[in-house]
């Protein structure tokens, strides 16, 4: 049984058929990349599975709880909602860290907001059961975090005074604090100079080797290569082919695909 | 000397009325004035088109004509009227209500949707997301227009003088009338006073929003 499995998504906007019948799975610490050219549905697929999209048709579901069915959603209360999203994490291209806060309040804010809910109503949060036991190890978790991007030392900055590649790696510990299922990247390094994607990608072969069940939307079809261990290339919204990196991109079996890879290969990426 | 004494006593007394529609206006605009700029966001189109049919009337017409409308239509019309000081901050605190609110209507949607969809993936409340992430942010890009809005309304409450609120200027003109000019121009004084003091605040403000850029 699949961790996540995700079925028949359709999705348009206005008369733009966006996603025509998507449909996949992922195992547990399984790295899924997909990739695709502009326009081709992947970070439509991305933000449908995040809840920022709401698919017409179709049902999502993890660790065999239906978390999205078409047929139903619009009975979900906000509340209901709120709990199923933190099933997944999603990192943005841009980053969309909070300006004003500190990098660590930054972390900390949305596990403090639920530590203060749930000690409300449920008496507990994670095992502490006091405000005070519960930030002390919202902080705790948040510092091991930013040690993993290493970013320790930064934990007093302010995101306006990081590189992009730091405020990437923000990002992702932000994303990491709320222990989601599977992590999602939308192209989290197509907004950032070339010398800094590094240090956001080892990020992510970090996790990998942590054994962390991801979702990488992504250009960089190297580290696509490298890093996944399946790969879904998406044209005009639909999966065009799937495989492991060997079969997708070193024996590509599509006319689509390979025209694809051939226009990276030609830049010698 | 003592004349010029009791010219700056009378003044003072008419600059505390004026103070008091500076204060209340201030205090009742802002929340009311959020209220109207969500109003004017809203999905709800009837409730969007009623709000800003609203706004475009009350910065439409002169402050002026809308202290006589609040002073004088009531009785007209219900045979109710309010007195003079509650008719000038009821007109006060609408116009100014609908000028903050398109201030706060450009500063909510200056703020980036991703913003937005950070706070949602984090599993945060919709209010949560408003009052711990963007209203900060809001607060930032707003310092400068609201200083200006609120600099001007100042100068403004001595139009309350139109519905006899006996305001500083009101205090002046009867000394002019009794031949003695130059209270009439001591007041600006006061007013200068007043905005210096203003501006400092909000220059501190400013300065203590400068931690961080975006």
């Amino acid at each position: 049984m699949s961790m996540l499995q995700v079925e028949n998504i359709q999705k348009s906007f206005g008369k733009n058929e966006v996603l025509k019948n998507i449909s996949f799975s992922l195992d547990k610490g399984e790295v899924l990349a997909i990739i695709g050219s502009s326009g081709s549905g992947k970070t439509t697929l991305l933000r449908c599975i995040n809840f920022l999209e709401t698919p017409q048709q179709g049902k999502i579901t993890v660790n065999g709880n239906t978390l999205f069915d078409a047929e139903t959603f619009d009975k979900v209360s906000e509340r209901e909602l709120r709990r199923r999203r933190l099933h997944f994490g999603l990192v943005f291209q841009n980053f969309n860290l909070f300006p004003q806060y500190k990098v660590m309040e930054n972390i900390t804010l949305a596990p403090s907001l639920m530590a203060k809910e749930q000690i409300r109503e449920n008496g507990e949060y994670m095992g502490a059961k006091t405000m005070r036991q519960a930030q002390q190890a919202i902080r705790d978790e948040a510092d091991q975090l930013l040690r993993k991007v290493g970013l320790y030392e930064k934990r007093e900055s302010y995101p306006c005074d990081l590189s992009g590649g730091q405020q990437q790696r923000v990002a992702i510990a932000r994303a990491l604090a709320l222990n989601p299922d599977i992590l999602c990247f939308d192209e989290p390094t197509s907004a950032l100079d070339p010398e800094l994607t590094g240090e956001v990608l080892n990020v992510i072969k970090g996790l990998k080797s942590a054994n962390s069940t991801m979702i990488v939307v992504t250009h960089e079809i190297g580290f696509a290569h490298d890093v996944a261990d399946r790969i879904i290339f998406m044209d005009g919204g639909l999966i065009e082919e799937e495989g492991t990196p060997q079969q997708v991109i070193d024996n590509p079996q599509s006319a689509r695909t390979r025209e694809f890879l051939a226009r990276f290969n030609q830049f010698g990426d | 000397m003592d004349q010029f004494w009791n010219v700056t006593s009378e003044l003072l007394k008419g600059f505390g009325q004026n103070c008091t529609i500076f204060g209340l206006t201030l205090l009742m605009a802002i929340p009311l004035g959020l209220i109207i700029s969500f109003g004017s966001m809203s999905g709800i189109k009837p409730l969007k088109a009623v709000v800003r049919t609203f706004v475009w009337i009350i910065r439409g017409t002169p402050l002026m004509l809308q202290l006589f409308v609040v002073f004088y239509i009531p009785s007209l019309v219900w045979g109710i009227s309010f007195d003079r000081m509650t008719a000038a901050i009821i007109a006060f605190v609408i116009n100014y209500a609908a000028y903050f609110s398109e201030i706060f209507r450009g500063g909510i949607e200056s703020i980036p949707k991703g913003q937005y969809e950070a706070g949602q993936v984090l599993g945060m409340k919709k209010s949560q997301i408003f009052f711990k992430v963007v209203l900060m942010q809001v607060v930032k890009r707003i310092t400068a227009p609201m200083s200006n809005e609120i600099i001007t309304l100042v100068k403004d409450t001595s139009l309350a003088r139109v519905i006899m609120v006996p305001e500083m200027l009101k205090a002046a003109e009867r000394f002019t009338m009794q031949g003695l000019i130059w209270p009439l121009f001591y007041t600006g004084v006061f007013f200068l006073l007043f905005n210096g003091l203003l501006s400092l605040l909000f220059s501190y403000i400013e300065k203590k929003f400068n931690y961080y850029k975006g």
